[in-house]
């Protein structure tokens, strides 16, 4: 009994090594420390943050990036441990940003900027945009308007149930439109960028995606067109909110204040994503190109009823 | 054994009896409500139903696909039989994730076979497609099990005696190979089993577009929108309704699989197996060459061939061809991460390692069937709701540490360790480990002295086994990690998303590439087990 107690000790002090290798890496953060939670891709954030950086010495942000499922669970497990361990959140739809306006966890501060009113409440402003907008494989006809869709043939549309991109479309084109869709042979797959990828490959022929992922491919040189059909994208703006519980409430509102000026919308628009400030260069985007704003607003109560309907259409 | 059901329970209690009694306590708290629309509602219904359709299929695939090639590939005098021992294994090189696109990529509409010979799988997007990817990623873990198995427990001499005394290959098969392997294909069966109702990436990619859902997406919807406090709480409901889905059908194999185990032969010491003809050989080894062909060369060919592709959609030719894939891999801040996930998965796997002895070595003992079920549990629950658990249970201390990567793979992998070794424990000369205790051997010594030669293979598989799956795991990872904690799979991912399937799969490339070398060394080391007298070798995992 005496050695399988050893074992144990063996073990525990394993464990014991563990923590203060982990720990001993993570600790000691300076007082401008501030921790930045996100579902904006590496290609967009690492160059804001690095800007930010060099440009505010003494600043640092600690970073956690997850697509927004992933975000979700991490924020609701926050919660649940002892409260949100962000300062800042990042989000990148205006539905998830105010469920957490709702349950108190952010907002209540937003910056002074041209940012235009139609991307910002009282709690949180938008900071990026994305598009949706239709893509066609090498040798199918663009579609001019979206209903013209349904006959591009075999249509990929993403799930509005994973991406709330996808959600913002259906409120905006409403349930009949992919059950017109579905009529002609349409399928549901998971997010945007696996319609962008199965366009690209040829197990579609069309579909609906965001411009940022439907340009990446092209210019690399996947065999797709991508179309603004009338009446227009369905923009979706990324919001930026300060957390109700920072310790570093100044550091905070800096790094806030700094994305939503003009220099980093300069900095969000070279690194790939679409600025809010409409003057602020971004990716590409036709001259001209029209654009619809879906009722966020609406759309928070409407959530519910809209997927059951739709769930009719592509249910599993 | 004291110590050892101490120290199991122990283990149980922190990797599995904490991060499920949190999940209860707040689907309960908040959430019970609710517990009957969910339970009741039809999407419900037909998630479970999809569910165990695809589990009840890909078991019924893998298992007899698994026991098959364990059986041929036990020929000595099988052409190149080193070479498919090793090849068998390569689904398990490659993470989920990346599977569904690989067939996909190989498959269906404008893929690889299409391109070749004009030939399209419609069918593989929905139901078929699903169980049938599910089902061929498990048979290397049904031929490992079964691989072990026949190295611990089969008596190549009552063969030959059968054989001599005229029985044919089919009845010596029947009458005497299948019963001594029960309990190993029953452990494989009930492996695949669990492992399938926990599928999630193929499901998601594949099933999808033909409206095909199972618990695990509904769960994986749940999460995406569940920004608002319900659709995260009907996440973690659903998870463990999943986990009592999958042990009303699990326990019960697993009470019939106890009664059988207790068997108490000697261990086999012949490796002097009955040789198949030639033709059957022929036979053999053209159907492996094909099985493999279909199963893993052409979808891991549509990978490699995605990973230097510069674009998704233009022809694989060298004009197209480029580095860059692998570039946007290779950073320095991978490399970190690179480091950092090759000694977690080698820390994982090690400590694995030994708490699935652990847990066999109680064996069918109260304490250890206890253990057995708890860590069936975590092995089923997806890894998003387990990493909540954990996230919910030590997040004040540990979160944004590898402390607790660690404690999620330890979780999820346990019993993935525990099976192989334990269907091959339980033939282990229980004598010889008492006399060493009585001799006043230390339980360690005498584990190490009696124990570890005699399961090598088993120990291999094990160890194996949860160090690749560690090594690209990704769900769980992605909601752990913090500043300094980032593992190759999440930076990967984070700077792609899973729609840089170029960069995705030159991921997967790479870290066959880490793979391949202790691999090899595993190999080695297992081909100098072969010349020594035991009676492991035929099935080693990859001698």
């Amino acid at each position: 009994m005496v050695r399988g107690r050893r074992g144990i000790i063996g073990f525990a002090a394993l464990l014991q090594l563990l923590f203060l290798t982990a720990c001993g890496g993570s600790s000691a953060s300076p007082a401008q420390s501030i921790t930045l939670y996100t579902c904006v891709n590496d290609t967009t954030i690492q160059p804001v943050l690095t800007q930010y950086q060099a440009t505010h010495p003494g600043a640092k942000v600690e970073l956690f990036r997850a697509p927004t499922g992933q975000l979700n669970a991490r924020v609701a497990s926050d919660i649940r441990a002892g409260g949100l361990k962000a300062d800042v959140i990042w989000g990148c739809d205006p539905l998830t940003m105010q469920d957490y306006v709702g349950q108190g966890l952010v907002g209540g501060w937003t910056p002074a900027s041209e940012i235009p009113a139609t991307v910002r409440t009282p709690d949180y402003v938008g900071v990026a945009m994305l598009y949706l907008v239709a893509i066609t494989r090498e040798g199918v006809e663009a579609p001019a308007s979206w209903p013209d869709l349904a006959s591009a043939g075999k249509v990929a549309v993403p799930d509005p149930n994973l991406a709330a991109s996808a959600l913002g479309a259906l409120g905006f084109f409403g349930t009949k439109f992919y059950a017109n869709l579905k009529d002609h042979g349409a399928v549901q797959v998971g997010t945007p960028d696996d319609v962008t990828t199965g366009v690209a490959q040829g197990t579609y022929d069309a579909g609906i995606t965001i411009a940022n992922s439907a340009y990446a491919a092209q210019e690399k040189g996947s065999p797709i067109a991508v179309s603004w059909p009338k009446p227009g994208a369905v923009a979706i703006y990324g919001p930026v909110a300060i957390s109700k519980t920072t310790k570093n409430a100044e550091a905070a509102q800096d790094f806030i204040s700094y994305v939503t000026s003009r220099e980093g919308q300069t900095v969000i628009g070279r690194a790939g994503s679409y600025p809010t400030l409409p003057d602020a260069a971004g990716p590409e985007k036709p001259n001209g190109a029209p654009i619809v704003y879906p009722d966020w607003n609406a759309l928070t109560s409407q959530k519910a009823a809209l997927l059951e309907d739709y769930a009719k259409i592509f249910g599993s | 054994m004291g110590a050892a059901l101490f120290l199991a329970l122990a283990s149980a209690a922190v990797l599995v009896v904490i991060p499920l009694a949190v999940l209860i306590k707040t689907s309960w708290v908040e959430g019970r409500d609710r517990l009957a629309d969910v339970v009741g509602s039809p999407a419900f219904r037909s998630a479970v139903v999809h569910s165990l359709e695809l589990s009840a299929a890909a078991t019924l695939l893998a298992v007899p696909v698994g026991v098959a090639i364990a059986l041929a590939l036990r020929d000595r005098q099988l052409p190149g039989r080193a070479f498919w021992r090793a090849a068998v294994l390569l689904p398990l090189l490659v993470p989920d994730f990346v599977l569904g696109y690989s067939w996909l990529r190989a498959y269906a509409r404008a893929g690889l076979t299409s391109e070749l010979f004009g030939l399209a799988w419609m069918q593989i997007q929905g139901p078929v497609g699903v169980s049938v990817i599910v089902a061929v990623n498990t048979v290397p873990l049904v031929y490992l099990i079964i691989a072990v198995g026949l190295a611990t427990r089969a008596e190549p001499t009552t063969e030959r005696a059968a054989r001599a005394s005229g029985a044919g290959p089919a009845t010596v098969l029947r009458t005497i190979t299948l019963p001594l392997l029960a309990p190993a294909i029953a452990t494989a069966a009930v492996l695949v089993f669990v492992l399938s109702m926990g599928a999630f990436a193929v499901p998601q990619l594949v099933g999808a577009p033909a409206g095909f859902g199972t618990i695990t997406t509904r769960i994986y919807a749940d999460l995406a929108l569940g920004s608002d406090p319900q659709g995260f709480v009907e996440a973690i409901t659903l998870a463990l309704l999943l986990v009592v889905v999958t042990l009303i059908i699990v326990t019960p194999a697993e009470a019939l699989l106890g009664g059988r185990l207790q068997l108490g032969r000697m261990a086999a010491r012949d490796t002097d197996w009955p040789s198949s003809s030639r033709t059957t050989r022929v036979i053999v080894t053209i159907a492996m060459a094909l099985y493999l062909m279909i199963t893993s060369g052409l979808p891991l060919l549509a990978l490699l061939s995605a990973s230097v592709t510069r674009a998704i959609g233009v022809p694989s030719t060298p004009d197209n061809w480029t580095l860059d894939n692998f570039l946007a891999v290779l950073t320095p801040r991978t490399g970190q991460a690179l480091s950092r996930s090759v000694l977690l998965a080698l820390a994982a796997a090690s400590i694995l390692l030994m708490l699935g002895t652990i847990a066999a070595a109680l064996g069918r003992t109260r304490g250890g069937r206890s253990v057995s079920i708890l860590i069936t549990l975590t092995l089923v629950l997806p890894g998003s709701t387990l990493a909540i658990g954990l996230l919910i249970g030590y997040g004040r201390w540990l979160a944004d540490t590898v402390v607790i990567i660690l404690l999620a793979y330890l979780a999820k992998l346990w019993a993935l360790a525990h099976r192989p070794i334990s269907a091959a424990v339980d033939r282990l000369p229980s004598a010889g480990l008492h006399a060493a205790r009585v001799s006043g051997a230390g339980l360690p010594t005498a584990l190490v002295t009696v124990v570890v030669p005699l399961l090598r293979p088993a120990l291999l598989a094990a160890w194996g086994v949860c160090f690749l799956t560690a090594l690209h795991e990704v769900t769980m990872s992605s909601l752990l990690y913090g500043p300094g904690s980032e593992t190759l799979a999440v930076v990967v991912l984070n700077s792609a998303d899973l729609g840089g399937v170029g960069v995705t799969a030159a991921l997967s490339v790479l870290i066959t590439a880490v793979v391949v070398l202790p691999a090899t060394a595993l190999w080695a080391l297992g081909r100098t087990g072969v010349r020594r007298p035991s009676a492991f070798s035929p099935g080693a995992w990859s001698a």
